[in-house]
């Protein structure tokens, strides 16, 4: 077991490395922040000094080492644009964007689940077909469309929720149905085709025969038998809801990472920009590990093939 | 299975109901202001975005300032007195506190004028300072001694804005940043990263602090949701509209829609060393083919203004008897059909995501169909510069650009565009030089008036740069709130009112 985790570790490290190496060249391939960060008046020699504040005057390898010793000792860097260090600013949207991926992924399984459950067990009737309809007008809408249309009926026509803006649980609706629309469709298809898989079943059939009721065959029987392919999208789901974020918080203005995001690339504020891709890089390495050593021990036969 | 559902559902739930609760309601006088982004700093001598200073300029006094009509008035400094080509003595006005309760002296703005000069500070807003070379306190008198006689001086100075000796000192730079303490109308109260800044009105200042007790300035980055923010009344003031959202506003009878032309002036540079714009036929073609009245009334609609001169009305220098430019397409396509192959040589007009493309592709229509080659080189905004700053060489054939100095002379707009010295001038004509370095240290507003008139009717008649538009910015607001925008797009809280 020790032996899998090391390999396992080693190949996170890498990951890691690879990572920080891309994020660092690809971000000086863009060219010098510097020029963005004066006013279109400064002169050459104001852009050199700078550039010699910034650091960015040191050969390219120099800079490259000591951002690599930033990176092992988790030092971010340090926002030049907000005078604060990078980790702070993030830090302080992460809560928000964890709000509203729960509030999506609440609205995608509150909703998703019994619409793919009805679909199932409508299946050939009008109802089924509708339902269907909408989901994929769900599925089909942009975010940033629907979400403005949202604001539009609910917040300026009707004044029944805030139209942006964060504070209230009133805040947190809209925002989460727009983020979560895409993935309440998705749960609706799996769920619709898990149940109807069931439905074929033998063991369905006997139920059926003995006299067991839909409601109770629903209860006892198909939603948990169903459950094991949604569990498994939820995983990819909420990625998915992470990178949806940055759309659906900059339409509402609500404060978390993928606003940050968009507010930092406006800014020009390249540290923070890099501290953000970083983080989400370093989350999916680390959640992609975090599986693999779960699932070795839910299933010895994996640790036995990552030797 | 059932419980890890239920486990996750109640995870969910939790999340959810861990929104902090409602916060506390506005009160009736209150200000909500929707920006675009949220403030770089509210440090006055960091950055210094609109964002940034919409708000930090109600936290501050300047050393002067600029009354709506655009005059250079008093505010920390109640008279200045030119004492020799270099040097200016400013009397600071008595009895102005900060916000901590202690008084403003000579001492502080003598500080704030070193902080900014310091090259080790490093603030983005140096260049605009550094001709002062020393500063010094005398009683209530304080001298700036500049590095040569610099007329806009005074001009910079309305962007100077005065911190607290004590506090900076004390706290540092970025605590500062954090928590503001400056002797403004409105005093910094939260700043919720992300979400808002907090101020509320300073009861004790020296002079008239404005009708709301509180403002809360947003950052709501998407200009759909700003003008919804408006409608549904959840906002009083929204900036950075364009004209299609305030064609939205127009008709309802509980916003308004306020526009200012500003000093940002747009205009298309030329490579005067490169085919087809070597040739002055060429350049006065491209010029006749362009309508620029065509582009602010059809496409920006905004309130832009046509202009024939590196400079607006909102800028010392401006001529506001030099005709505009003609828009004759006709006479155009005669010029480049006498000389097909020189029209026809392609031409690339650089431009980055940041300008309005809308333009951009407009003028490479005109100029295309009066027989000229003009291909759109879009790209990301360090390219960009880096390709407009570049030799004649390696520079493109045309470019888009908007300029602003934030100082409204016209030193700051047409020294950098048109003198051979500038990395962004393509221009090098030694008469214009000439007249640009008198203008920059002429003491004497009417000898630098007379170089400017003849400047820009050199520019005019041989077309070295098309200028093509001031350009303007657009605002809305509740119907009741009395707001005055201007050129230097602040936003002094302490100049608005609510009608009763």
């Amino acid at each position: 077991m020790l032996r899998f985790l090391l390999h396992r570790g080693g190949q996170a490290l890498i990951a890691a490395f690879g990572v920080v190496t891309l994020v660092f060249f690809i971000q000086r391939l863009t060219g010098d922040p510097t020029a963005l960060l004066l006013p279109e008046t400064a002169t050459q020699a104001d852009i050199e000094a700078m550039r010699a504040t910034l650091g960015l005057d040191r050969p390219l390898g120099v800079q490259y080492l000591d951002f690599l010793r930033d990176m092992v000792t988790f030092d971010l860097g340090r926002s030049f644009v907000q005078n604060a260090p990078a980790w702070d600013i993030i830090a302080s949207r992460i809560p928000q964007t964890l709000q509203l991926a729960a509030g999506a992924l609440a609205v995608a399984l509150l909703i998703g689940l019994p619409l793919g459950l009805l679909m199932a067990l409508t299946r050939g009737r009008a109802v089924s077909r509708w339902i269907m309809g909408l989901v994929l007008a769900c599925q089909s809408m942009p975010t940033f469309w629907s979400g403005i249309m949202m604001i539009l009926v609910f917040g300026v026509w009707l004044r029944w929720l805030p139209s942006s803006g964060t504070g209230t649980l009133a805040h947190l609706v809209m925002p989460s149905i727009a983020l979560g629309l895409l993935s309440l469709a998705t749960y609706a298809r799996i769920t619709r085709s898990a149940v109807l898989d069931e439905l074929g079943k033998d063991y369905v059939r006997s139920a059926r025969a003995r006299g067991v009721g839909i409601r109770r065959l629903v209860s006892r029987h198909l939603m948990r038998n169903s459950a094991i392919p949604v569990i498994s999208i939820t995983a990819l789901e909420i990625s998915q809801l992470l990178a949806g974020a940055v759309i659906v918080e900059t339409v509402f203005a609500w404060p978390g990472l993928g606003l940050l995001t968009v507010q930092s690339i406006a800014a020009r504020d390249f540290v923070v920009v890099q501290a953000v891709v970083l983080l989400g890089a370093f989350v999916t390495i680390f959640a992609n590990l975090a599986a693999d050593i779960l699932y070795s021990v839910v299933d010895p036969r994996v640790r036995l093939e990552g030797k | 299975m059932k419980q890890t559902m239920k486990g996750l559902l109640a995870g969910v739930a939790l999340a959810v109901l861990a929104t902090p609760a409602l916060t506390t309601a506005a009160f009736a006088r209150d200000i909500t202001i929707d920006l675009a982004g949220e403030p770089s700093s509210l440090d006055p001598h960091m950055q210094w975005n609109p964002d940034s200073y919409y708000v930090y300029r109600n936290v501050f006094d300047n050393l002067v300032t600029r009354d709506n009509a655009g005059e250079i008035v008093p505010q920390v400094a109640i008279g200045w007195e030119q004492v020799s080509d270099t040097e200016m003595a400013f009397t600071i006005r008595e009895g102005i506190t900060f916000h901590d309760g202690e008084p403003l002296t000579a001492e502080d703005v003598v500080y704030s004028v070193k902080r900014i000069t310091d090259p080790e500070f490093g603030s983005p807003q140096l260049g605009q300072f550094n001709q002062i070379v020393d500063a010094t306190a005398e009683g209530n008198v304080v001298t700036l001694t500049t590095d040569g006689p610099y007329p806009a001086l005074l001009a910079q100075l309305v962007k100077l804005s005065i911190v607290p000796q004590h506090v900076v000192e004390e706290v540092g730079a970025e605590a500062f940043n954090a928590a503001p303490v400056g002797s403004g109308p409105y005093a910094f109260e939260a700043w919720n990263r992300g979400v808002d800044v907090r101020l509320t009105r300073n009861d004790a200042y020296w002079g008239e602090a404005g009708p709301f007790e509180a403002a809360i300035f947003r950052a709501v980055p998407d200009a759909a949701t700003r003008v919804a923010d408006l409608q549904a009344g959840t906002a009083d003031l929204v900036v950075s509209i364009d004209a299609d959202a305030g064609a939205q506003l127009s008709g309802n009878p509980e916003v308004q829609l306020l526009s200012a032309p500003t000093e940002r002036v747009g205009y298309v540079g030329l490579n005067l060393d490169k085919p087809p714009f070597n040739d002055l036929e060429m350049r006065k073609a491209a010029s006749l083919a362009i309508d620029r009245q065509g582009i602010t009334d059809g496409l920006l609609q905004a309130g832009e203004v046509p202009m024939s001169q590196m400079s607006s009305p909102a800028h010392f220098g401006y001529n506001p008897d030099l005709p505009l430019f003609e828009y004759n397409p006709e006479q155009a396509a005669e010029i480049t059909v006498a000389n097909p192959d020189l029209a026809g040589t392609p031409a690339t007009l650089a431009t980055a995501p940041v300008f309005d493309q809308r333009i951009v592709q407009a003028v490479q229509q005109m100029l295309n169909d009066v027989g000229f080659n003009v291909s759109i080189s879009m790209t990301d905004m360090p390219t960009y510069l880096g390709i407009v700053r570049s030799e004649p060489a390696e520079n493109s054939e045309l470019s888009f650009g908007r300029w602003s100095c934030a100082c409204q002379d016209a030193d700051g707009i047409a020294y950098p565009t048109l003198h051979s010295d500038s990395s962004w001038s393509r221009v090098n004509v030694p008469e214009l030089d000439t007249l640009l370095e008198e203008a920059r240290v002429s003491l004497d507003p009417e000898v630098r008036q007379a170089a400017y008139n003849e400047v820009h009717q050199i520019v005019r008649d041989n077309y070295y740069l098309l200028p093509m538009y001031q350009a303007a910015v657009l605002y809305g607001a509740t119907a009741e709130l009395q707001f005055e925008p201007t050129a230097n797009e602040s936003m002094f809280l302490n100049r608005m009112s609510i009608a009763e």
